[in-house]
């Protein structure tokens, strides 16, 4: 039994997802108090309680606690079932997160699983669905496991109501070395828009294209969505290597002029650019599972954040495996599983 | 932690937004219930009219698309007039009858910022009284910004679940019984429950209450106290109307009541509403009311109920609005099984029955009584009377004492400290005096009531009821004096010694001849 503060490290949803994935990869139940302590609104949101809802289904799993508010939680794994499960999260919760929670033990497990995720594809304080299905999913595919993610419906905020369909075809994980993104293929930005007008996403490309001058003309583009699934708007720029693509996401909100979204979001991608590094922040968050699983690998990262010590602690805990942080010689970093 | 089942109106003003895009900008409350981060709605009631059904398919489409784990269960509810509050009232009172409550299994939350004024106080009111048994939700748009999700907050009206509430309402109610208590500290523990007891019937009911207990146990001062507590809570408007229904013998006892129209009878030579009449929208002490006659007792009866009443003479009753208090020191019961009380008005006015210990029973009550009585004296004649130490503990011995009968109870008080306060110039009650009042008191409970006989055999019983105790105990040693007194000249040379010395010429003939005037004696028939 492993007992966490869930208000230490990154001290939000994050430390739930993290604990109930490597419980049920792991088998060891947990107990967390003082779930989300020093925010706002502590204890469970619902897009949280969903994730874990979603955790226990796969899994088997016991949650005592389980309620929206609640503080404190005992998580006791069972065995983790492959097959069709749909999830449906409110309040424009994030599926990639939902996904997160539950893709690892499935990619596990002794089955394929067909998962259909409701809820904010393009929404704030989380991924976008292009860095599961272009950043995340290729490596996964290089580990071993096949994962395809296809997005039937866009799900923004406020509203959510975005699908994914997810296809789980599992196998034995195999340590990478992420250490090399390799050269520059290409790169692309577009701004969706549905149901706002359209001049906002141009007014977004013209800002983002201020940043990522060197990019050709035709690498800028507006994607206009049915206005019935919106309001929504959401900058994507990717930027493609020989072995990784990697994702950067802005996303309109009532009070947040076009400009600085996309200018923000620019500079990221640039920023990343310009380190050098395999990993930008999502990547280094949602690749140390499967690592650790995997039981080895390493790659190279943008900053370490707040969210890859906090996993590498509750890795260290279930698994007893260490994660390793290092320095390299060009101002990157390293992150290996040993 | 239960499911949550929210009720509430669709909102045809506050929901209702353009069919597109932009509509998610906009703060409508049924929806923003639902897209709360912090609050899972796992079933939603939404009560609309036939009229809105699209707008009501709209916002459940919208609900599923944020909030999937909730199920929305339309309910149809059609009202002529959403703005009549019988109307309101009824069908939600309908719709809340036939609702298959659970609450031990789920959690009720009735949105009330939806639907007309009328609607969301007749939630109110059906919450309150627990025919919806759940806590009212109420929502509301963020500040500054558009943004459609707004904040929520839930509201227990069980107001004992919150402590500021609940210690103010223990001062207030504290402060009330304290009010009833003429602010004597009584020690007396039944008496301290019943007065507290009186205190929540006299705020929260307007039903008869029958106060029972001897003579001078403070029936008539306490009636008058629940008459005054009441109109400080506003809870009466008019009068405090106070009558002995011993002095209502007779035939004149229906008029006095009742009123009587001009003409009625002989003597009837203008219209009199009547003491019913006057207690209208107040209150009306029926004192006594053992002594009231069959006939009387019945047209009350008949007042409490339906508030109407025929005066003599009149063709059509008049109406009043009052709130009996009824006093008794007659056991009612042996009165109804003897004929002599009508057993349909006793029951009306058992309702809250409470008897008042006499003095006897309540000795521990006696020393903050005596000190009360001290203060009430000095507010009285503006002079402060203290007793000194030996005499204070001596009184009280005897006072306390199974030997002091208290058969008067609290008016016997007052006149034994009227009594020592009047007779002490100097304002300093001393040992002598107490001794001496002790033996006045076991002289009156052993069966000589000196005094009240004196002045019983002068004015008759009626006459000494108009007189008060306080002048009562001044003028039967007035009487006394005069008796021992060779003529008037002597008597008032006694009984106005000091103001003498003072003063170089008076009359003291003519200042008691003018004294006994007051209550309709001359020497003579003093004397005589």
């Amino acid at each position: 039994m492993i007992t966490i503060d869930g208000s230490e490290g990154e001290g939000g949803g994050q430390v739930l997802r993290y604990a109930a994935a490597l419980s049920l990869l792991t088998g060891e139940p947990f107990t967390i108090g003082n779930i989300r302590g020093g925010r706002a609104k502590p204890g469970l949101m619902r897009q949280h309680v969903t994730a874990l809802e979603a955790a226990c289904v796969i899994g088997g799993a016991e949650c005592n606690g389980l309620h929206v508010g609640s503080t404190e939680i005992g998580f006791r794994p069972g065995s983790v079932t492959p097959g069709e499960y749909r999830f449906a999260i409110g309040t424009a919760g994030s599926t990639g997160l939902v996904l997160q929670t539950v893709m690892v033990p499935l990619m596990l497990a002794d089955g394929p699983s067909k998962l259909v995720i409701e809820g904010g594809t393009h929404a704030m304080a989380a991924p976008p669905f292009e860095f599961t299905a272009k950043t995340l999913l290729p490596l996964i595919a290089k580990m071993g496991p096949r994962v395809t993610a296809t997005l039937d419906r866009h799900g923004f905020y406020p509203r959510g109501g975005g699908r994914i369909v997810v296809e789980i075809e599992p196998a034995p994980l195999r340590p990478i070395e992420c250490i090399e993104r390799g050269a520059f293929e290409r790169g692309k930005v577009d701004a969706l828009v549905s149901g706002i007008p359209f001049d906002i996403a141009d007014r977004e490309l013209k800002a983002a294209r201020k940043v990522l001058g060197e990019w050709p003309e035709e690498s800028f583009a507006v994607e206009q969505l049915p206005a019935e699934i919106g309001p929504g708007n959401a900058l994507l720029i990717e930027a493609a290597f020989e072995h990784v693509t990697e994702v950067m996401s802005g996303f309109g909100k009532m009070g947040l002029p076009a400009e600085r979204l996309a200018k923000t979001a620019a500079k990221r991608m640039a920023g990343y650019i310009a380190s050098g590094a395999f990993a930008g922040p999502y990547l280094q968050d949602q690749l140390l599972l499967p690592l650790a699983m995997a039981q080895g690998g390493a790659f190279t990262t943008v900053r370490i954040g707040r969210h890859s010590r906090t996993a590498a602690e509750l890795i260290g805990r279930f698994t007893g495996r260490e994660i390793g942080f290092s320095d390299t010689p060009d101002g990157a970093h390293l992150i290996e599983i040993r | 932690m239960k499911p949550a089942t929210v009720i509430g109106f669709l909102g045809s003003t506050l929901d209702a937004a353009k069919f597109g895009p932009s509509r998610w900008n906009k703060w409508r409350p049924t929806v923003s219930i639902c897209m709360q981060e912090d609050l899972r709605v796992d079933r939603f009631v939404l009560l609309h009219g036939t009229y809105h059904q699209r707008l009501a398919d709209f916002v459940m489409q919208d609900i599923r698309d944020v909030s999937p784990e909730t199920e929305v269960v339309p309910h149809l509810l059609d009202f002529d007039d959403a703005w009549d509050f019988e109307e309101v009232y009824g069908k939600l009172l309908d719709f809340a009858r036939s609702f298959p409550f659970d609450p031990d299994v789920q959690d009720y939350l009735i949105h009330i910022t939806t639907g007309t004024h009328v609607a969301q106080i007749c939630l109110f009111l059906l919450t309150e009284a627990r025919y919806l048994p759940g806590r009212l939700l109420q929502t509301q748009p963020q500040r500054g910004q558009p943004q459609p999700v707004g904040t929520w907050a839930a509201i227990d009206l069980d107001l004992s679940r919150y402590d500021s509430i609940a210690t103010r309402f223990a001062e207030a109610s504290a402060e009330s019984t304290s009010f009833l208590k003429s602010g004597i500290e009584t020690r007396n523990t039944a008496f301290n429950r019943m007065i507290e007891e009186i205190e929540q019937v006299a705020m929260r009911s307007r039903a008869p209450i029958l106060l029972m207990g001897p003579t001078g146990a403070g029936k008539s001062q306490l009636a008058r106290k629940i008459y005054e507590l009441k109109k400080l809570r506003h809870q009466v408007s008019g009068p405090f109307v106070e009558v002995n229904c011993a002095t209502l013998k007779g035939d004149s006892a229906m008029s006095a009541l009742f009123g009587h129209r001009k003409g009625a009878f002989t003597g009837a030579v203008q219209d009199r509403p009547g003491l019913l009449r006057s207690a209208d929208k107040g209150v009306l002490f029926l004192d006594e009311i053992g002594e009231l006659g069959l006939d009387e007792q019945a047209m009350i009866l008949r007042a409490i109920e339906e508030g109407r009443f025929l005066p003599v003479g009149a063709d059509s009753e008049a109406n009043s609005e009052f709130q009996l208090i009824a006093g008794t020191n007659r056991n009612l019961m042996d009165e109804v099984a003897a004929g002599h009380f009508r057993e349909d008005l006793f029951a009306r006015l058992n309702l809250w029955t409470f008897a008042l210990p006499g003095l006897a029973e309540r000795r521990e009550d006696i020393q903050p009584n005596l000190d009360y009585e001290l203060e009430r004296f000095a507010e009285r004649e503006g002079m402060r009377v203290t007793f000194n130490k030996e005499a204070r503990e001596r009184y009280l011995a005897f006072a306390e004492s199974p030997a002091a009968l208290w058969q008067g109870n609290f008016r016997d008080l007052a006149a034994s400290v009227t009594r020592m306060a009047t007779l002490c110039p100097s304002g300093r009650i001393d040992r002598a005096a107490v001794d001496f009042e002790c033996e006045r008191l076991a002289r009156l409970w052993s069966g000589e009531r000196a005094e009240e006989n004196i002045l019983a055999d002068l004015l008759g019983p009626e006459g000494v009821a108009k007189i008060d105790p306080f002048d009562r105990v001044q003028l039967a040693y007035v009487v006394e004096t005069c008796r021992s007194s060779a003529s008037l000249s002597e008597a008032g040379r006694t009984l106005f010694a000091v103001s003498r010395e003072i003063r170089t010429s008076t009359n003291d003939a003519d200042r008691l001849r003018k004294y006994l005037a007051r209550f309709g004696l001359e020497w003579a028939a003093v004397t005589g």
